[in-house]
């Protein structure tokens, strides 16, 4: 194998504390379709022909409802109250980045700290925190978000806020760990004896080490939000000013698309949300094969 | 006995946990808006009915008091009246609780005799191109929303090809002298296919994945390859010493999916109708009909504790090494 | 003189590495008598484990016989199919491990384990196979009811002993055992090393010994075979190895162990630097960088082994001097001065 050294720039630098796995054909895969994914949110207005609740009407002024896939130019065909399905389509990204970011970073940002301050400290603060993820592993993710999101006044907010109250738990549990380890490593004993604040320790010695792992759960927790939003949005407890993937499902099903056979108005939004997620169990098995390493696979 | 130490200790863990979370259903009902009382009572019953339950869940006195009632009422299973049905809640739960039951294991087992089956062939066939074939369609089964897999076989096998019901668990007018003899017929069996199918498909993906890298490390393990040296047969190299080392942590994995499982069954009851304890406390919700959401949530949370704890136990004594150490 | 149970010759053993071949085990040659115990001693890494497995054909996936044959009872291991490879295994030639502890399946009693081999391999009925148990038990001093234990409840020791029952199962002309009681303290060491030779001798089998360590060699083997860096470099009769080695390498290995039946005083001098790489072996003679003896010619040419007196080979370009060596060799600082 060729080694070439390339001056680094700063942002090559950050990248390569990041860990991001670019090597691993999965990972890149994963990383264009977020790439394509964040850039048909960032850009929908552009993309979409109509406004995703906008009535529309054909050229003689009829409803136009249920067109099949290229009627009147329509690419996926309208829903039965006549509304755009592939405009739904590109707007449903905002709502499932929006989710997708906002969760995965709570979830992310909580379970690092937690986990930190679990196994950096030790001691009674860790059996507590440990008590807690123990509780929240105890608490039925699905049911407790939908309560919450049904007794708080439906937004996405508050669905995300009942998702990272229980999934931190995973991340913590992790991070906690990875703390342990690295605590009885010698560079972290002796720069404890040397007097170093707990705060310099946890940000020059331990953080670094611990991006990667927090990046990982992140990246799944992007899918997890995402499913459970689409949940959420189909059993009706959903953000009813957002057009969503999980909405669009629910608007199908209640609209009996189904006994319809409909499939160009319920198969979108899914396959949608699967290219989305998958891309995140892709990065996530790359990550996971470059930060534990295993001969084989 | 050393194996009952773990188990003590862990049980006790336990209750604590069920403690906590039976708290934390308490806060959430209590604490949500509106009227402090519309987490046991509804303004249509009838004043003497309104009453009896201030009385029997303290309604009137302050919130710990109300805690410490509500704490002993659970004890004694009094859930309070759902508001729809006019039932103790409890009554409905119990109702409901072997649907849902049925589903989850039923689905469940399929998929891990698949998955692990599955796991197993992919972990011999590894750099394969059936490999190279199967592992994206595995990821992505993991990342479809389980209730659209369901809405997606519904319009395929029960709208556009007829062969299967579209919901629920009998066809109507049917009736069955006992619980035993609706849960053996074959109009109920042809109701649960679909769902049960739809989660199967959803929960394999653990298996298979847990179940090949297990097989692929435990193949490289010393006492495969010494196996080998003593020129045992492949299928007890394969089988007997790879397979049922790799199956260990698979095993436990299946009590964890029974907890999320039964999570996930909130959303693919409701597209099939399935009268369970998923559906019921989505409906439950939606009606504001909070004694009989509470009962559901707080069901479906002990059968997830619970099988947290079978999890950890059962990897106790499933591998010798703790078992008899 | 018969012939020898097992017969090397010129084998070499190559592992496929992306872009590159690491030969572990080149052009090696030696014989194991019947009814001997013969060492097979060298540094980590020169190639003896890849060698001992090659004797039973269960090698790693990268790994390839290149060349060479290994003569067993008139058939040559390199060269028959892999079904009467198969029927060897176990049956003539055994295996103990290293680490016993890995090399038993943690989820099964050792008694299935040692009835996997009795019944599986060697055709018994259940009653047999547990008589059979329990005596091979009590052959390596272990009391028969701890048949029905796991792996992880015995000690190392033990472990080892359970390792030993299992290679004797089916009475095999050959065991070959890869650092048997490397892992044990040197008091267990010598129990089992004891017990190896005595049960050796009762049941008139052969033991091929690898083991980085010359005072376990010293201890119990008939005859020695030194190999450095994959390649065979002294082979004769243990007694003529320790008192009058011909190999400067020997020579040096001899200095670097304290010696197992008299707990040794003496000082240890190990021979400074490390072994080449095997992937890009040096021309001449591998061990003339850490040689204190090398000259020019050393260094270019490469020594082949060689017949030097009875019964003995070596293969050093300065071999006929090995006598002044020896006393040179005997002084540490002569181990002292490479770097
Ligand atoms: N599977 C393998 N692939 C590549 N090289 C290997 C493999 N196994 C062993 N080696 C290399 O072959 C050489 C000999 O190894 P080994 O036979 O284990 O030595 P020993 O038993 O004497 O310590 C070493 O340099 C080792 O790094
Ligand atoms: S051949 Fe030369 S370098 Fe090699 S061992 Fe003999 S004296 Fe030393
Ligand atoms: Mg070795």
């Amino acid at each position: 194998m060729l080694e070439t050294t390339v001056p680094e720039g700063p942002v090559i630098r950050i990248f390569r504390a990041m860990k991001l796995p670019v090597g691993d054909n999965f990972a890149m895969a994963g990383l264009i379709i977020y790439v394509i994914f964040a850039l048909t949110a960032i850009f929908a207005p552009v993309l979409a022909p109509y406004e995703p609740t906008e009535i529309l009407y054909t050229v003689d002024y009829d409803l136009a409802s249920d067109l099949l896939p290229g009627q009147e130019g329509h690419i996926l065909g309208t829903t039965s109250l006549g509304r755009d399905i592939f405009s739904q389509i590109v707007f449903g990204a905002r709502a499932a980045l929006l989710v997708g970011l906002t969760a995965a970073f709570m979830v992310a940002f909580i379970g690092t700290i937690v986990g930190l301050i679990s196994g950096y400290y030790g001691g009674w603060v860790d059996t507590i925190l440990m008590r807690l993820a123990d509780v929240a592993f105890g608490i039925p993710f699905l049911p407790f978000v939908i309560v919450i999101s049904a007794f708080l006044e439906p937004s996405i907010w508050n669905t995300v806020i009942a998702m990272a109250l229980v999934l931190w738990r995973d991340t913590a549990r992790v991070i906690r760990s990875q703390v342990l380890t690295l605590r009885s490593r010698g560079y972290v004993e002796a720069a404890r004896v040397s007097g170093s604040s707990d705060f310099k320790i946890i940000l020059r010695h331990i953080a670094p080490n611990i991006v990667p792992l927090s990046l990982l759960y992140g990246s799944i927790a992007i899918g997890w939000a995402i499913l459970t939003e689409a949940s959420i949005s189909f059993l009706g407890f959903g953000d009813p000013n957002s057009i969503s993937w999980g909405f669009m499902l629910q608007d199908a099903f209640a609209s009996q698309a189904l006994s319809r056979q409909a499939y160009h108005w319920f198969i979108p939004p899914g396959l949608a949300i699967i290219f989305v997620v998958s891309a995140g169990f892709f990065i996530s098995r790359g990550y996971e094969n470059l930060l534990f390493p295993k001969l084989g696979r | 006995m050393s194996t009952l130490k773990p188990v003590l200790s862990r049980t006790f863990q336990l209750i604590l946990v069920l403690w906590a979370v039976v708290t934390i259903l308490f806060l959430m009902f209590r604490l949500m808006p509106g009227n402090p009382l519309a987490a046991y009572i509804d303004p249509t019953f009838t004043l003497e009915q309104q009453e009896a339950l201030i009385r029997q869940f303290g309604l009137d006195e302050s919130l710990l008091r109300q805690y410490f009632t509500y704490l002993g009422n659970l004890l004694q299973g009094e859930l309070g009246y759902s508001f729809r049905y006019r039932t103790p809640v409890a009554e409905r739960i119990w109702l409901l609780l072997p649907n849902t039951l049925i589903l989850t294991f039923s689905s469940l087992i399929v998929a891990y005799i698949f998955g692990i089956l599955a796991g197993a062939w992919l972990a011999w066939r590894r750099a394969s191109r059936a490999e190279a074939f199967a592992l994206p369609i595995v990821l992505a089964t993991r990342a479809m929303p389980e209730f659209w897999l369901g809405m997606v076989l519904l319009a395929i096998f029960s709208f556009s090809l007829g062969i299967f019901p579209a919901g629920g668990t009998r066809s109507a007018g049917t009736e069955y002298e006992s619980l035993w003899s609706l849960y053996t017929s074959a109009d109920f069996l042809s109701h649960l296919a679909l769902p049960m199918l739809t989660l199967a498909i959803y929960s394999q993906g653990l298996p298979l994945l847990l179940m090949r890298s297990n097989m692929l490390d435990v193949m490289k393990e010393d006492f495969v390859t010494m196996a080998k040296v003593k020129g045992l047969s492949p299928y007890t190299i394969v089988i007997k010493h790879g397979a049922r080392n790799a199956l260990l942590p698979v095993m436990t994995s299946f009590a964890i999916s029974v907890g999320y499982q039964l999570q996930g069954n909130v959303v693919v009851e409701s597209v099939f109708s399935w009268p369970g304890l998923g559906r019921e406390l989505v409906s439950a919700v939606s009606a504001s009909d909070y004694p009989l959401a509470q009962g559901a949530f707080l069901m479906i949370a002990v059968v997830v504790i619970l099988m947290n704890l079978i999890a950890d136990l059962l990897y106790t004594f499933l591998d010798p090494r703790i078992s008899h150490a | 003189m018969s012939q020898p149970l097992l017969s090397v010759k010129n084998l070499s053993i190559v592992y496929e590495v992306p872009n590159l071949d690491v030969v572990a085990v080149s052009r090696a040659s030696f014989d194991v008598p019947r009814g001997s115990i013969v060492g097979l001693v060298g540094e980590s890494g020169c190639g003896k484990t890849t060698m001992a497995r090659a004797f039973t054909r269960i090698i790693s996936d990268n790994a390839k016989i290149t060349e060479g044959s290994m003569d067993f009872d008139g058939k040559d291991l390199a060269k028959i199919s892999e079904r009467e490879m198969n029927d060897l295994r176990w049956r003539d030639i055994a295996f103990v491990p290293q680490s016993a502890m890995n090399s038993l399946d943690p989820v099964y009693r050792v008694e299935y384990q040692m009835h996997e081999v009795l019944r599986g391999r060697g055709g018994m009925s259940r009653s047999q196979a547990k008589a059979r148990a329990a005596e091979l038990f009590e052959m390596v001093g272990i009391e028969a009811n701890r048949l029905r234990d796991f792996p992880h409840q015995f000690s190392g020791g033990m472990r080892q002993r359970v390792a030993i029952a299992l290679a004797l199962a089916l009475n095999p002309k050959l065991i070959v055992a890869d650092e048997p009681v490397t892992a044990l303290d040197v008091i267990v060491q010598r129990q089992i090393l004891d017990q190896m030779r005595a049960l050796q001798r009762d049941l008139g089998i052969s033991i091929i010994m690898v083991t980085h360590d010359i005072s376990v060699v010293a201890y119990i083997c008939d005859r020695t075979v030194v190999m450095y860096a994959g390649e065979v470099v002294e082979d004769c009769e243990t007694a003529t190895l320790l008192s009058k080695p011909l190999h400067p390498y020997t020579m040096g290995l001899k200095n670097a162990f304290p010696d197992i039946a008299s707990a040794g005083t003496g000082i240890l001098t190990p021979i400074s630097g490390a072994p080449p790489d095997l992937a890009r072996p040096p021309a001449g003679c591998r061990f003339a960088a850490r040689c204190p003896f090398a000259l020019d010619h050393c260094r270019s040419v490469s020594p082949t082994l060689m017949s030097f007196g009875d019964d003995h080979s070596v293969a050093c370009h300065r071999a006929h001097e090995a006598e002044a060596l020896r006393a040179q060799a005997a002084l540490p600082e002569t181990w002292g001065e490479i770097l």
